[in-house]
């Protein structure tokens, strides 16, 4: 009885330790299971090559040591890889160089993280040569040149995987942290500015400035982005412009009008952005010392960035849909509601208001004016009519 | 001639600060909106010295508007509520200014020190104080800082109405001041309404009429 005791105890004592690593093992199962659930829907868009590679890169356990005992993260969020831009292209398309058949034997050396990323920038230079180009002259491209361990290449402002268009602002101020605070010792309503103007259209001075009229909720107070898989944006944009040359004023109404056709909804608005032309332009980057900083480049009739003005919401994946109007709405008294979170002082000025302005002065210089040659006349007339009245009396006296 | 004290002393001090400061503010405005057609300064000096006036004016206006609410002289203010009355008062004004003026009739209104505005005057003054010196300055203030008052700006329907009554309203200043200038010189002699309101306070009375003066009542 002591024996079969003994020999239930020591099964008891096996079937805990059993249950308890089993339960470990599922729990350890469970937690990649729910990282990859999160990561299943949009990991579902890329190739089955590319979800090979996140057999293992998909996971937060791969390692690299690197010379110096510093370690190298290999991890690859498949659901940021496959919203990014280059999910279409797969991971092959900028990692060419890795050979599956030796991948796992012959690691690549690498000798630091930095070095790597910056050798990686030819890669990107492959597909985007003129992005490329125009990044060679830039202030950032100098301080690279100069040996500077911070200088910013290609995967700080643009990420590595999960490559997404991004707002000039926030790439930049991700460095910039004291952007704002410089700004402000010089520039009137610097808050609005940086908002409105993205950083590059002042500090790429050489580039093609342009307004980005954007459409702006208010009610969720975010950029309007099309719904996947219903393109509306252009189809209503090409319906309202009727001469198909750009939106006019008008035209510009209706299509708000269009775009708020859900009366209970709160209005969607065009908010005015002044952007570059050619986005690719932003590398151009120059120092502060030759960023624009004289505010008439913006704050006149007929400035450069507002000859040329679209409408544009984002569409599904991120991407800026633009549909050409015409410069004229921006001072068009047909615009004041249209475009009623949108004005540059001096840029986008009413005409009839100038008119006004010149009728205005033109009357109070005709007041005096009119005012004192009126007085002439008059005290010419009266003394003539006396001098008439005193001849009279003169002649109808003896 | 006979003298009355028809502009105390803090009518006077904001009379002349708001003169010196709206001619400023009309030159900045200006420069403001018309880069490259004027360039008496910098588009960046300009709105910045546009800014500090504009709060140096808003702080003058309560000498104005503290003095009236808390002295017995807000009676020269007083609207006339007869319509008849007040056109017919406005008329004979009209009158005198247009005809009378010239050959020596005397002034209809007579001031005193409770009643130093013409019918025309207290009908264009009260518009002026009370409605559109406010006016310029909140939609000024909106304007300053149209983040800071986003909300507001959307209330009054955005930014293109609030900046558009700001600039109506710097049009009719363009207007007024040349207009308001010229009525200034309509004294007994040219400088007289000047000198009274610059200097001394007191305004020159002709005590028998005759001439384009103001008379006593």
């Amino acid at each position: 009885m002591a024996g079969s005791r003994k020999v239930n105890t020591m099964s008891m004592a096996t079937l805990h330790r059993n249950l308890v690593k089993a339960a470990f093992a599922a729990l350890l199962m469970l937690l990649p299971a729910r990282l990859m659930a999160a990561d299943a829907a949009p990991a579902d868009k890329l190739s089955d090559g590319d979800k090979q590679c996140l057999g293992c890169h998909g996971f937060e356990g791969p390692k690299k040591e690197l010379p110096g005992g510093k370690v190298l993260s290999l991890h690859v969020r498949g659901d940021g890889f496959a919203k990014s831009v280059h999910g279409a292209i797969g991971c092959t398309s900028c990692h060419a160089d890795v050979d599956l058949k030796t991948h796992s034997q012959k690691p690549k050396t690498i000798a630091s993280s930095r070095e790597y990323s910056v050798a990686m920038t030819k890669v990107c230079g492959g597909c985007h040569a003129d992005a490329l180009k125009q990044n060679e002259t830039s202030v950032h491209a100098m301080l690279l040149a100069s040996g500077n361990p911070s200088a910013p290449i290609c995967t700080d402002c643009h990420g590595s995987h999960a490559v997404t268009p991004k707002t000039a602002y926030d790439t930049c101020v991700g460095c910039h942290l004291a952007a704002m605070d410089a700004h402000r010792k010089w520039l009137p309503n610097a808050g609005l500015h940086l908002e409105v103007v993205s950083c590059a259209a002042c500090h790429a001075p050489a580039a093609q400035r342009m307004v980005d009229l954007r459409l702006y909720d208010g009610a969720t107070k975010k950029w309007v982005a099309e719904k996947e898989g219903k393109p509306e944006f252009e189809k209503t944009a090409r319906a309202a412009d009727t001469d198909g040359d750009g939106l006019d004023a008008m035209e510009l109404r209706k299509l708000i009008g269009q775009l708020n056709r859900d009366e209970a909804a709160q209005p969607k608005n065009l908010r005015g952005r002044i952007e570059l032309r050619i986005g690719g332009e932003a590398h151009q980057l120059s120092g502060k010392s030759k960023a624009i900083k004289d505010c008439a480049i913006c704050h006149r009739q007929g400035a450069e960035p507002f000859q040329n003005v679209a409408i544009s919401i984002f569409s599904a994946d991120g991407k800026p849909l633009r549909y050409k109007a015409q410069k004229e709405v921006l001072g068009s008294v047909l615009s004041v509601d249209s475009l009623r979170e949108f004005y540059a002082v001096g840029g986008t000025r009413n005409i009839l208001l100038d008119i006004l302005l010149v009728l205005a002065v033109l009357a109070g210089l005709t007041v005096p004016i009119g005012h004192q040659v009126l007085k002439i006349i008059v005290k010419g007339e009266l003394e003539r009519a006396a001098r008439q009245d005193k001849a009279a009396k003169g002649r109808d006296q003896p | 001639m006979q003298r009355i004290y028809v502009h105390p002393f803090p009518v006077r001090l904001w009379h002349w600060i708001n003169a010196v400061g709206f001619v400023a503010m009309m030159l900045t405005g200006t420069q403001i909106r018309y880069v490259g057609i004027i360039d008496l300064m910098s588009f960046r000096t300009a709105v910045t010295v546009h800014n500090w006036i504009g709060f140096v004016l808003i702080g003058n206006y309560f000498i104005w508007l503290l003095f009236y609410l808390f002295t017995d002289k807000i009676r020269v203010y007083h609207p006339e509520l007869s319509p008849t009355k007040h056109f017919k008062a406005s008329f004979r004004q009209l009158q005198y200014y247009g005809y009378g003026i010239f050959k020596g009739s005397p002034n209809p209104h007579q001031v005193s020190a409770y009643d130093k505005f013409n019918p025309m005057q207290s009908m264009m003054y009260q518009v002026v104080m009370f409605l559109l010196v406010p006016l310029l300055a909140v939609t000024g203030v909106l304007l300053w800082d149209v983040q800071g008052f986003y909300g507001a700006v959307d209330f009054f329907g955005g930014i293109r109405v609030v900046d558009t009554v700001h600039v109506l309203i710097y049009i009719f200043f363009a207007f007024f001041i040349f207009f308001h200038v010229y009525m200034g010189s309509l004294g007994h002699t040219p400088t007289a309404h000047y000198k009274a309101m610059f200097v001394t306070g007191y305004e020159e009375i002709e005590e028998e009429p005759g001439h384009g003066g103001a008379t006593k009542r």
